[in-house]
């Protein structure tokens, strides 16, 4: 017995076919690994010297999974109930880590690695609102007391 | 097309007459753009002149300083009128915007035909220079100095 009748006397289509799927399956596994390299790099690179801010940044992480929401095609500036709230206190943490006053694109970037959605349309809003400042030197600021609305923000709810 | 009522609303063309409006709704287009797209690229060449109809922009200079835009009329893209036409800074839209597109060449043509079409339109781009001066890199103060 040789040829084709041979492969499948010694059950070959089978064991090449799980052979096949082995090496599929560890190269999409290890593909799925690295393509996490480069977040955990940037992490690392943003917060290796200051472990104090490591368990919180993890903690804010593991939440921002869960409460994921879908970018609302076409939806210009609207945000679910709450969700510039969350986005705030996730912003501040970070600027935390970056001081004050802090550099608006690397905030963006930054928040972006995190996971966070609609950054630009959140940070736009906290602008709007007077929740966050940019100053003379192309620096931005986070304003203190900013609970009232500004007469800007009241007029973009007029209008929405 | 751009109606000159439309273009009319903007301070940048408050002293236009009516046929260097005519002139600038003819060659003026609208163009939509979504929140994180990357309107201007910083050091491509400048083939576009902008002005924000509706939205929020953020200009983005060479050391990562920034600034925002979110008032109707304000000008982006300016160095599509100032040689070398390579934009010096880049701009990124904070939310879907609503923009009125001028080709960069039309209106460099336009400039340089018309004298007094010139001079209106380069003394409303240097307001706007001057407002950006303080985060532009010397070596785009000094191409400006040469030029003014």
């Amino acid at each position: 017995m040789d040829g084709f009748s041979a492969i499948s006397a010694g059950n070959g289509w089978l064991i090449s076919a799980l052979g096949i799927s082995v090496v599929f399956f560890g190269l999409a596994s290890l593909a799925f690994i690295i393509s996490f390299f480069p977040r955990a790099i940037s992490w690392w690179n943003d917060h290796a010297q200051t472990p104090r801010y490591v368990f919180p940044l993890l903690r804010s992480l593991l939440v921002k999974r869960r409460r994921k929401v879908p970018a609302l095609l076409g939806s210009g500036e609207s945000h679910e109930p709450g969700e510039i709230d969350d986005a705030e206190e996730d912003l501040r943490l970070l600027t935390a880590h970056m001081g004050e006053p802090f550099k608006l694109p690397r905030l963006i970037e930054m928040a972006e690695q995190r996971g966070l959605t609609r950054v630009h349309s959140t940070i736009n809003r906290l602008i709007v609102r007077g929740t966050m400042v940019g100053g003379d030197d192309g620096l931005f600021r986070w304003t203190k007391g900013t609970d009232k609305k500004s007469p800007v923000e009241k007029k973009f709810e007029e209008i929405e | 097309m751009i109606t000159i009522e439309e273009l009319k609303r903007y301070e940048i063309f408050a002293e236009m007459d009516l046929t260097e409006l005519k002139l600038l709704s003819a060659m003026a287009e609208e163009r939509k753009a979504r929140e994180g797209d990357e309107l201007i690229r910083i050091g491509s060449p400048a083939r576009t002149l902008y002005i924000l109809q509706e939205g929020g922009l953020m200009v983005v200079f060479p050391d990562g300083r920034a600034i925002t835009l979110h008032k109707p009329g304000r000008v982006v893209g300016w160095s599509a009128l100032v040689s070398p036409t390579h934009y010096t800074a880049s701009v990124t839209c904070l939310t879907d915007s609503i923009l009125i597109a001028f080709p960069g060449s039309e209106l460099l043509r336009l400039v340089q035909r018309n004298v007094a079409f010139g001079t209106k339109i380069m003394r409303k781009i240097s307001e706007v220079l001057s407002r950006r001066l303080p985060f532009l890199q010397e070596k785009d103060k000094r191409i400006l100095k040469q030029r003014s």
